[in-house]
């Protein structure tokens, strides 16, 4: 690796995805796009391993995603300058696409004839098809619900448009021209960066430049691998449970860390299967981006500088059992697949913590709820869909900061003004507060949760809100941490028809009904009893703790007037301070299934699971899980064979009456 | 009449003078004395005075340009505040919209806000969309908690309420509240005054902004008006503004917001003055200083707008001129990370900065590099400041060791990795704005902006570059002849818009504007003035809008179908592409007054040349090659249209300038300096 060129290769990649990713921003026709950027184009070896990625704009989860199944499928000699190749099926390409709104090109960048490179590029499609606007719904239970599947396909070949491809995108979007917008922006940012290369080239020659990419892989690898020596060598567990969309209804995540000889290895076995839900992710043969996001944000919070390509995953090897939620197999539904890769990411910091002496983080509110309305537009009286807003939740404490108030850093979404939706939706947001009281006790104790609190002022109205979680399963506080709050929705808070509705799915609101969503919280980091007293006083000052509950989780002793005192409070902390404490604090409903579940146990049933028809897989799962926890025995080896076989009979007895 | 351009840097007080009529611009530096900046401001004063020699009488326009509020957000220094908030909004100013920074670093935090929670006051009241009122204020309640925020020492009020772009009368009525308890000289910042925009964060955290940095922009200023008052009877002073334009000292000392963003926007204003003289409308600009590099753009002759600004990570809406950070500057380090030569992001800053200053900097820096590359001379400023080339070599060596080469060598090397860290910021840039480099010419100014700038010219495919004949004093000169100018702005979402309501809106903020400009200076200072139309537009169901400048000619005539077609023509202009048949809204409508004082015409130097223009020769070092004689030239001695062939450099007491092999420089009108490629 050359000091200099490395250096000046690496900034002339990211000068080029940059300009690429911007051409792409600054040409797209949606909305989606525009606002939430989700798109993004990178740079890859011909071999298909990303070597640059854009950080300015666009979406950064998708850092060195894998190229190489689809480039191997469609074999890279068949590849012609001017060829681009489509397609939104996460199927075909192991991955490459994690669901099917994720519209994708590839372009083969030719020097001398050779193919040298290969273009990257998606955008989040605001409708492919499927059953409802937007293609997406949690609960869908296959992928043919979500909408148009392609699998690669030349959309151009030889610079010739197969217009039977354009018009199969076309006749299958409720917003045809669009898409096909969207597409040729992407095909812009493509074309620049062919371009540049080929500058690149002519300036520095061909093999500088692949030189180059293989340094700045190399490079990046380098610096990954420097912060995972820093991890201590050993082997971690954890677990944790994505709640569905019904009563009930649960998804076991489960991971393994195995750190060793600077590497890190990444074994998901022991998740649950696919579910009828829709989030699934096809994570592929390779180590995914989306599902080791947690790594790479440590590896890139460690060292900042490390350059954003696919050598920080060279270290890192992941792996996830086909038929599992995140590694699902066809027909998986898999719009709302980002909050398994919320919970993913969870259990991996949860490993994390156990292998850092000093920790890293309690866990976040772990959920992005998307909250949709749909009523009669205030200006022109027509029936209009609206995104108000997505809700967060209190982030957790960390090693050497208080979590962020309602929100976590994972999620750099922008919430919308409330002033632009009262204008354009017929919803009074009568708050957006934290919660005063709510941030959990700790050393670093989590953000507070948020409250939304919103009107309807139509006739009629119709809120749904997408990926609500932790409204069960608390998040866990870490060493002596104080567990996270649960979620909560109350219909008309105050009011003689006041009610608690749990999750929301679809809630029909009348003239005039109010409903407060309260987003959960994460969990504290430490011992309570080292919280700074300085912090402590700021916070009863600016009114988010109240006295009562700083005596209460702080052992915080008042004086006669009102102020800390802090001989007494030593003395009083000192008292309570708990000698063992574990490294976790789970919630008194995480207790009772690990109870009847310990991770072995539940782990083996997930594994064993795969082995039957993916039909009834995750019934099968589901139904032991409940029948074992109704009966409230610690599952053991022996119990596990004997109940899966006999549910597995019954379930598939039943198909057999059932057809 | 005198006419004066003050620039306050954190290390440099920069001074232009200029008396109507004639044709020279004097002009000269002297160190800043933080904190107290008025006395550097004297200093610098009193010896432009010496030069200018004001008649018995003779008054002056004073353009000041200063970053005291801009640093007082930055050190987040100022008087308690407290904020008047709608009920329900306590935390409006922690939650920001929910947005952090940087996603993918897990210890990221947001800004901490100016006001504290506990300095936050939600009232009792509730307007809806369109401004109706749903809750009534209560004036009394509103003296309650003024007193409240009283007696917990608040020194400022800031305050936003819902909708109050739509119906400033609440705001209003807290105002009043607020001083008949505190009194009428209460310091109130209302978001519906300043500017009112729909989008409650960021209206309030221009109130918010305003408060905090009003007392000490008053005191600021107070003491220099009353200096420059007495020291020529009957001057007025005015303020250079973010939008690069000026304001009389009493408006800035109300809304001192305007200024934060004030002293890139004035280089920016000095190179469309520059550039409408020699008839360059396509410029790259490029401001290179010790800790960074800012690059802005300017556009048939107009000098990008931006509304999405940011102070000390606090969001900016007003229209301001856009510039962006690329990062490096010359007190950038240089270091190696894991194998690879980067330059930055640490920087040796102005102290102890570059180890050749010889001020105890240790580690090797650009500046250092320019110097072991032969690019710098040993003595600046005309022999006042002596650079250390052995403490240089010393802090080069561990890179030179660890790259297996000479000193010489790896300073060329840093050179040339900075150069590519900025090709790295200026392309996107370029892209985004949707302009190819080779339409462009480039710009440079700032101590270092002349040696790196043409370096990076040869890399990003720009093929001219101008370097104004007084690059280090850019600023001041772009005080001095800033026009007077301002926006006033309404919010019209939501509402049924039509012509005749745009040609209504737009009748009622012309008048504004024309008081405005009646408020900054006697009718008869002013050569001209000017009113643009401009509105803020989308594709109906869009959530992300364009800023258009209407036609007058389209507004007069009440002509919807014009101004939409101006809004399809900028959307083309944008993104590529347009949609003429889609429904068009409009955000909002803004005026923008500019007021114009007499300046200098544009003139060359007197051609005194005293001596010969090569001075010596040094070796130097480009892309790797040795060149053992390159020429010096002195730019005192330069004649008009001599042709320099690179590689050379040329020196002037504040400024060094580098012309890369196959580049041609030679001197031009104004005494510019033009370099193409050959």
């Amino acid at each position: 690796m050359d000091a200099v060129r490395t250096a000046i290769m690496s900034n002339r990649f990211n000068a080029i995805v940059e300009e690429a990713s911007a051409a792409v921003y600054r040409t797209a026709h949606t909305t989606f796009v525009k606002l939430v950027q989700d798109y993004q184009c990178a740079l890859a070896t011909a071999e298909g391993d990303m070597f640059a990625y854009p950080m300015m704009s666009g979406v950064n989860v998708f850092i060195g995603s894998p190229l190489r199944p689809t480039l191997d499928a469609i074999g890279r000699d068949t590849l012609k300058p001017g060829d681009i190749i489509i397609t939104n099926d996460p199927f075909s390409t192991d991955g490459l696409v994690t669901h099917l709104m994720d519209v994708t090109l590839l372009y083969p960048i030719f020097r001398d004839g050779t193919l040298i490179a290969v273009g990257w590029s998606f955008v989040h499609a605001s409708d492919i098809g499927g059953a409802v606007p937007g293609s997406i719904s949690p609960a869908f239970t296959e992928v043919f619900q979500e909408g148009l599947r392609v699998r690669p396909a030349k959309l151009y070949e030889e610079g010739v448009l197969n217009t039977t491809i354009k018009s199969i995108f076309e006749d299958n979007s409720r917003i045809p021209a669009e898409l096909w917008g969207d597409i040729q922006a992407m095909i812009s940012g493509l074309k620049s960066m062919d371009r540049r290369i080929n500058e690149l080239c002519d300036r520095y020659g061909r093999d500088s430049v692949e030189l180059g990419m293989r340094d700045v892989i190399g490079y990046a690898e380098t610096k990954a691998r420097a912060v995972i020596r820093n991890i201590p060598e050993g082997v971690y567990s954890f677990s944790d449970y994505l709640e569905g969309i019904n009563e009930g209804q649960l998804a076991y995540f489960s991971v393994t860390l195995t750190v060793r000889g600077g590497e890190i290895d990444v074994d998901f076995t022991g998740t649950d299967p696919q579910l009828a839900a829709a989030y699934n992710l096809v994570t592929g043969a390779t180590t995914h981006p989306y599902v080791v996001q947690c790594l790479i944000t440590f590896i890139l919070t460690m060292d900042p500088l490390t350059p954003r390509n696919s050598g920080i995953l060279r270290a890192i090897h992941a792996h996830a059992p086909r038929g599992t939620v995140l590694n699902a197999v066809f027909p998986a539904s898999g719009g709302s697949r980002a909050a398994s890769a919320t919970r993913a990411y969870d259990i991996i910091m949860g490993c994390l913590n156990q292998a850092l002496p000093e920790g890293v983080g309690a866990a976040g509110a772990g959920m992005a709820g998307v909250i949709v309305v749909s009523a009669p537009d205030p200006r022109t009286g027509r029936d209009r869909v609206n995104v108000i807003n997505t809700i967060h939740g209190g982030g957790g404490g960390r090693r050497i900061s208080d979590g962020v108030d309602g929100t976590e850093v994972r999620y750099s979404q922008r919430m919308v003004p409330v002033e632009v939706i009262e204008v354009e939706t017929p919803v009074i947001m009568r708050a957006i507060r934290s919660v005063p009281d709510s941030r959990r006790a700790g050393r670093f104790a989590s953000g507070a949760a948020l409250e939304m609190e919103m009107e309807n002022t139509a006739n009629r109205a119709v809120m749904t809100v997408r990926n609500m979680n932790r409204f069960v399963f608390a998040p866990w506080g870490f060493r002596g941490g104080e567990q996270g709050l649960l979620g909560q929705t109350i219909v008309n808070p105050g009011r003689p028809d006041e009610r608690s509705i749990g999750k929301i799915s679809v809630l029909e609101m009348a003239q005039g009904d109010v409903v407060r969503i309260t987003s959960p919280t994460g969990g504290g980091f430490g011992d309570p009893m080292e919280r700074d007293l300085g912090a402590i006083a700021g916070e009863i000052d600016n009114g988010m703790l109240s006295r009562e509950r700083a005596a209460d989780v702080y052992a915080v002793v008042f004086d006669a007037d009102g102020r800390i005192d802090r001989a007494k409070t030593e003395m009083r902390r000192r008292e309570r301070r708990k000698p063992d404490v574990p490294d976790f604090n789970f919630c008194a409903e995480r207790k009772r299934q690990d109870h009847v579940w310990a991770m072995p146990a539940r782990r083996k049933l997930a594994s064993m699971a795969l082995a039957f028809d993916l039909r009834i897989r995750s019934q099968l799962v589901a139904n032991i899980h409940k029948r074992m926890l109704a009966a409230g025995i610690t599952v053991d080896d022996d119990m596990l064979q004997l109940i899966v076989s006999e549910e597995a009979a019954r379930l598939s007895g039943h198909r057999a009456r059932a057809s | 009449m005198l006419r004066i351009g003050v620039d306050i840097g954190g290390t440099f007080t920069d001074f232009c003078g200029w008396r109507e009529g004639e044709q020279d611009i004097t002009s000269l530096k002297v160190p800043s004395t933080p904190p107290d900046f008025e006395n550097g401001f004297k200093q610098g004063f009193e010896r432009l005075l010496e030069r200018l020699r004001p008649e018995d009488g003779e008054s002056a326009l004073v353009m000041h340009g200063t970053t005291v509020s801009t640093n007082a957000v930055i050190e987040r220094k100022g008087p308690k505040i407290a904020f008047f908030v709608t009920k329900g909004y306590r935390d409006l100013l922690e939650l920001q919209r929910m947005g952090v920074r940087n996603p993918l670093n897990i210890f990221e935090n947001r800004t901490k806000p100016l006001v504290d929670r506990a300095m936050v006051f939600e009232v009792e009241e509730r307007l809806l969309r369109g401004g109706t009122v749903e809750t009534a204020i209560d004036e009394e309640a509103v003296e309650a908690l003024a007193r409240q925020a009283m007696e917990a020492g608040a020194a400022g009020f800031a305050v936003a309420l819902l909708h109050s772009y739509a119906n400033p009368h609440h705001e209003t009525i807290v105002e009043r509240a607020i001083r008949r308890v505190v009194g009428k000289d209460a310091e109130v910042s209302l978001s519906s005054e300043i500017w009112p925009r729909i989008g409650e964060y960021e209206r309030a955290t221009i109130s918010v902004l305003n408060a905090f940095v009003r007392r000490r922009m008053n005191t600021y200023i107070g003491a220099v008006e009353n200096y420059v008052e007495a020291r020529l009877p009957g001057s007025q002073l005015f303020v250079t503004r973010s939008n690069g334009g000026a304001m009389a000292a009493a408006e800035a000392r109300a809304f001192p917001v305007h200024t934060l963003l004030s002293g890139p926007a004035s280089g920016v204003t000095a190179v469309q003055y520059l550039g409408r003289a020699i008839g360059e409308h396509n410029i790259l600009t490029m401001d290179m200083g010790g800790t960074s590099t800012d690059i802005s753009l300017v556009r048939d002759g107009e000098a990008l707008t931006s509304t999405a600004a940011e102070v000390g990570d606090f969001p900016v809406v007003m229209p301001v001129t856009g510039i962006e950070a690329i990062g490096a500057g010359g007190g950038s380090i240089a270091a190696l990370d894991g194998g690879v030569l980067r330059i930055g992001p640490q920087s040796a800053g102005s102290f102890p900065g570059p180890a050749c200053f010889g001020r105890g900097g240790t580690a090797p820096t650009l500046t250092d590099a320019y110097l072991l590359a032969g690019y710098l001379p040993e003595a600046l400023l005309g022999g006042a400041m002596h650079l250390n080339i052995n403490a240089a070599e010393k802090a080069m060596a561990s890179i030179a060791e660890a790259l297996g080469t000479d000193v010489a060598t790896a300073a060329e090397m840093c050179v040339t990795v900075a150069s590519s860290n900025m090709v790295a910021g200026v392309l996107p840039y370029l892209a985004r704005q949707g302009v190819d480099p080779e339409e462009l010419t480039l710009l440079v100014y700032g101590g270092a902006g002349a040696i790196q700038g043409p370096l990076l010219a040869a890399e990003i495919g720009v093929n001219r570059v101008l370097v104004p004949s007084t690059p280090s004093v850019f600023c001041a000169l772009g005080g001095l002849v800033s026009e007077l100018s301002n926006d006033t702005m309404e919010t019209v979402h939501g509402r049924d818009v039509d012509g005749a309501l745009i040609a209504r809106t737009f009748a009622a903020l012309k008048e504004q504007a024309a008081d405005w400009l009646a408020r900054q200076a006697s009718p008869d200072r002013l050569v001209s003035q000017t009113f643009e139309c401009w509105a803020a537009m989308r594709y109906v169901g869009q959530s992300f809008q364009i800023d258009v400048r209407l036609p007058d000619s389209a507004v007069e005539a009440e002509d919807l179908k014009a101004m939409h077609d101006a809004f399809h023509q900028e959307h083309e202009r944008i993104y590529s592409h347009a949609d003429p048949g889609a429904a068009v809204e409009f955000v909002d409508l803004r005026m923008r007054v500019r007021g114009a004082m007499s300046i200098p015409e544009p003139a060359s130097p007197g051609t005194v040349m005293t001596g010969a223009p090569v001075k010596g020769v040094r070796p130097m070092r480009f892309q790797g090659h040795v060149y053992p004689e390159v020429r010096i030239y002195d730019r005192a001695n330069l004649g008009l249209n001599e042709a320099i062939h690179g590689p050379a450099v040329i020196e002037q007491p504040e400024a060094t300038i580098v012309v890369p092999p196959d580049f041609i420089a030679h001197t031009g009108a104004y005494g510019a300096i033009f370099m193409s490629r050959s």
